[in-house]
């Protein structure tokens, strides 16, 4: 466990106020962030336990990988102000998908994020691609200390940048925003004295793979799913576990199903983490039982 | 063939009573008893004397009566042979303006204590899981 002797609460504080103008562009944002990371002290973290703020999950807000979860990001706790770098690529049968992306915590209460998503369809031929901005809130709670665990409620708006696919295969729009409300538990020394972290989340988006294939179709529109994870802390630095995302099904011409994967995520200190997965994402654009590996690094401040 | 299944049978019911009679090791056993309860608590406080924001908070205190109020506390809490008997957990912290910054650091100075006095994962995880909704009362007052 890094030990550390003082946190200044203030610093990166400034932050907020330049995301605020800049956040229609991602890349400032990964720009803030490296700089950030740049200038501050290698010390320099959240107060928050080590893995609390779990890794960046593809779309950008704190969570397992394919999912989101309650916890805010980084290590940020009350008064601090944390800030997270990610880059992810996936290897399935036929595509592969690559995200960089960033988010920022504010005072462990809100959490920004931002990510994009490029699918090159390495059979297909071509790519698709979309921008995710994040928010999510905390409405109560604590993963550790609070008998019902934290609760979040979050919002993710995203805008594919070429239609013509998603058009083609009869997606309504472009452009959509999915909600979502998220629990996060650790139950202590739960197996074999192990730490075990549970996660449960229900969303509400009209999302095709993720909004990767656009939003809506002729089979349906907006719709309720439900995403959880099991995970067991190994070690306090070492968390292995499984995670499952239900998908809607909206396009005829390209049936969707579910997401699962069992992950591995390390975590070398409060800075850095490194997730490894194996994934199970079923049908993509009509191409079967798309399978592969997931490596996901995350740099926190 | 009957003196070989007597055998078992005697081997199954000396099992049985040994399995009985080795009861399971309470958490303050497997912390170490009481005399690395103590040594835990010493290393927390050097930890929290080296930590230049968190030893203000013992400012106005005995750290010896500290010191043995919360190694009689890790103890009760642990089902070992002591019953705490200091004050709530909410009017020990009333006003002293703490955060989770705080919680949360002496959380990290208590697990790096008892890894550094030879506590094993699943007793510190369930020592720490047993204080953890110490939290609630804690921050009650502040």
């Amino acid at each position: 466990m890094t030990l550390f002797k003082s946190v200044s609460p203030h610093y990166c504080a400034s932050l907020p106020g330049l995301f605020v103008s800049v956040a229609s562009k991602h890349l400032a944002l990964v720009a803030i962030a490296t700089l950030c990371i740049a200038t501050a002290m290698p010390s320099l973290a959240g107060s928050r336990i080590l893995g609390t703020g779990g890794v960046s999950a593809i779309e950008g807000a704190a969570g397992g990988g394919l999912s989101p979860w309650a916890v805010l990001s980084s290590t940020a706790s009350e008064q601090e102000v944390g800030v997270t770098a990610a880059a992810t690529r996936a290897w399935v049968n036929d595509y592969r998908l690559t995200v960089t992306g960033a988010s920022l915590n504010i005072y462990d209460r809100a959490e920004l994020s931002v990510a994009r998503q490029r699918l090159d369809l390495e059979t297909l031929g071509g790519e698709l691609s979309q921008d995710i901005y994040g928010a999510k809130l905390r409405l109560f709670g604590d993963v550790l200390y609070h008998p019902w665990g934290i609760w979040s409620l979050g919002v993710q708006h995203k805008r594919v940048d070429d239609g013509t696919i998603p058009t083609a295969l009869g997606a309504n729009a472009t452009s959509g925003t999915d909600a979502y409300l998220s629990a996060s538990k650790l139950l202590f020394s739960a197996v074999a004295g192990r730490n075990v972290l549970l996660n449960a989340t229900l969303r509400n988006t009209e999302a095709n793979q993720g909004g990767l294939l656009g939003f809506g179709g002729d089979q349906g529109s907006r719709s309720w799913v439900a995403e959880g994870s099991v995970g067991v802390f190994i070690t306090p630095q070492w968390i292995v576990g499984a995670e499952y995302r239900q998908k809607p099904d909206n396009l005829s011409a390209a049936q969707e199903d579910d997401w699962q994967s069992l992950y591995s995520a390390y975590f070398f200190n409060k800075h850095l983490s490194l997730t490894g997965a194996w994934l199970d994402l079923g049908d993509i654009a009509g191409l079967p039982s798309q399978q592969g590996g997931y490596l996901s690094l995350q740099a926190a401040f | 063939m009957r003196r070989y299944l007597l055998a078992t049978l005697c081997v199954t019911a000396l099992l049985t009573v040994a399995g009985c009679a080795s009861h399971q090791a309470t958490l303050y056993e497997r912390l170490g008893g009481q005399s690395n309860i103590d040594a835990v608590v010493e290393n927390l406080l050097y930890r929290i004397a080296d930590d230049d924001e968190m030893v203000g908070f013992f400012a106005n205190s005995n750290i010896d009566l500290f010191a043995e109020s919360l190694a009689t506390q890790l103890c009760d809490v642990s089902d070992g042979p002591c019953r705490y008997e200091g004050p709530p957990m909410d009017r020990a912290h009333q006003h002293m303006g703490l955060t989770d910054v705080h919680f949360n650091r002496l959380v990290e100075y208590l697990d790096a204590a008892m890894q550094e006095e030879g506590i094993g994962l699943g007793a510190r995880n369930e020592l720490l899981g047993r204080l953890a909704p110490m939290y609630a009362d804690v921050m009650r007052l502040q």
